[in-house]
């Protein structure tokens, strides 16, 4: 715990909340935008599904560059300050550092994503949507979008303190981000190998196209998906804190 | 002098493997470009051109940009580093030396890159069987060039960033925002008046229709401002703020 307070402590001037809003406020802009037009063509559209279709597909490509950034950043003051050494002698220890970097982020951007959904909710009202908030839906949304930020933000972290060079983990972002963009173009199979196409896979609605109309249906999860998902991040989270324990300061 | 400083920026890359990421950022997006042509050959009927919208499309639109932002804060990284830059502003060069030499050296290494990416566009197509019943667009060239032109007005600008912004991440975060911004002005029309829409506009991702000669001209001359204006902001930071 007071690793965890240190932690936040080293991370209060650095604006690390403000950064994720703004790139976040870019990605609903952006997304709301597109609904908008797309409702406007397509009174049938306008419906609370479509406005989480679009924005489980945009954070896709935006929440794993938002989790680079951020894990980079927090990672990359020990090794621009050389404080591992420091931070040895007075006995703390690695794994607990590893922890607290790991609950840091995970906060910051667990809050970004439930102020996202917040804002979800604000425009679907503005907007002057027909159907009841659908809480259940956004419930599942935010849990299953914070579950692959999780196991992003553990393999993130795994890369930006394995490695000093910070243009791979900013590398592997881009990369992640760009998978999770592009996931719904991939067959099941080879998309389930990326953790970054589980944004996309938990998405609680999903669509088809019938007679070039999107048509939205609600789907269930199960609990293979999510078993599977949560079985990937402690894999990445162990290997990683033991790899990076072990490593030369 | 600004060979020296050339020398001395090469120094600090050539074991730094940012190669690898240099490598690996086009490969992934012409990889995963030709997957989609090769799936949807039905549709993409236009031979080359439909694979150059393929493969052009995330690159040009997505990775380059990000790749650009990420070199640019690798060369100014180590500057960063235990107050390097008053080491380096101790040393009798110029300032415009100094930030022309970054300049310069992530223009080069973005020309290696863009070279690459055409290497890999002609490997798709022939892998593709392209070669055989279409001919090769001569405009691929032009697109090339002068997407590492509008390369150059982006380096300018994230170089300015990164002198300013010590962290290594913000300056990339900025990019990929930038990245939204510059495809919003390009739908709106106002393509030439941002650095990564003229990027858009100049590797014809978007569009693959020939560039007249007044936008042509329009687009040298957008260039050469966005690029002059970079690097005096880039300079005028180095001069005047306390590093």
């Amino acid at each position: 715990m007071r690793t965890l307070w240190l932690e936040l402590y080293k991370i209060r001037h650095k604006r690390l909340f403000l950064m994720l809003t703004i790139l976040l406020s870019i990605e609903l802009a952006w997304g709301f935008m597109a609904v908008s037009t797309s409702m406007a063509k397509n009174p049938d559209a306008t419906t609370w599904s479509a406005i989480l279709v679009t924005i489980t597909a945009m954070n896709g490509l935006f929440l794993p560059t938002g989790s680079a950034v951020i894990v980079s950043r927090i990672c990359d003051m020990e090794h621009k300050g050389r404080t591992w050494k420091l931070l040895l002698a007075a006995s703390v220890s690695r794994k607990a550092v590893y922890a607290a970097k790991f609950v840091s982020a995970a906060v910051l951007i667990g809050g970004a994503v439930i102020l996202q959904g917040l804002v979800i909710v604000a425009f679907g009202i503005g907007y002057g949507l027909a159907e009841p908030v659908p809480i259940g839906l956004l419930l599942r949304f935010v849990a299953g979008t914070t579950l692959t930020n999780l196991v992003v933000i553990a393999l993130q972290q795994w890369i930006s303190l394995a490695i000093k060079n910070q243009a791979f983990s900013l590398c592997l972002g881009m990369i992640g981000g760009f998978i999770g963009m592009t996931a719904s173009l991939f067959p099941p199979q080879v998309g389930r190998l990326f953790i970054w196409s589980y944004y996309v896979d938990f998405s609680p609605v999903t669509y088809q196209y019938v007679n070039e109309t999107m048509l939205f249906t609600t789907r269930e999860i199960g609990v293979h998906l999510p078993i599977i998902v949560v079985l990937m991040g402690i894999s990445f989270y162990l290997v990683g804190s033991i790899h990076v324990s072990r490593q030369d300061v | 002098m600004l060979l020296r400083c050339l020398g001395a920026e090469w120094v600090k890359l050539r074991r730094s493997r940012i190669w690898l990421v240099l490598l690996v950022l086009p490969v992934f997006s012409a990889l995963i470009g030709f997957a989609n042509y090769w799936m949807n050959q039905a549709i993409l009927q236009n031979g080359w051109y439909s694979l150059w919208t393929q493969v052009s499309l995330f690159y040009g639109e997505f990775f380059l940009p990000i790749l650009i932002a990420i070199c640019c804060s690798f060369v100014c990284r180590l500057e960063h580093v235990n107050r390097n830059w008053n080491v380096i502003l101790a040393a009798p060069v110029s300032t415009p030396t100094i930030f022309f030499a970054k300049v310069v050296v992530v223009g080069v290494l973005l020309f290696a890159v863009q070279l690459f990416f055409l290497v890999l566009y002609i490997c798709a197509g022939f892998i593709a069987g392209l070669h055989a019943h279409f001919s090769f667009p001569p405009e691929v060239f032009g697109w090339i060039m002068r997407g590492w032109l509008a390369s150059l007005t982006i380096i300018a600008f994230q170089l300015w960033l990164s002198t300013r912004i010590q962290s290594f991440a913000v300056p990339v975060g900025i990019s990929v925002c930038a990245v939204f911004v510059g495809l919003g002005l390009y739908v709106s029309g106002l393509g030439m008046f941002f650095p990564l829409s003229i990027l858009t506009i100049g590797m014809g991702v978007l569009s693959q229709e020939s560039l007249s000669l007044g936008e042509l001209g329009t687009f040298a001359v957008m260039c050469v401002l966005f690029v002059t204006t970079g690097c005096a902001l880039g300079i005028r930071h180095l001069t005047r703020a306390g590093l």
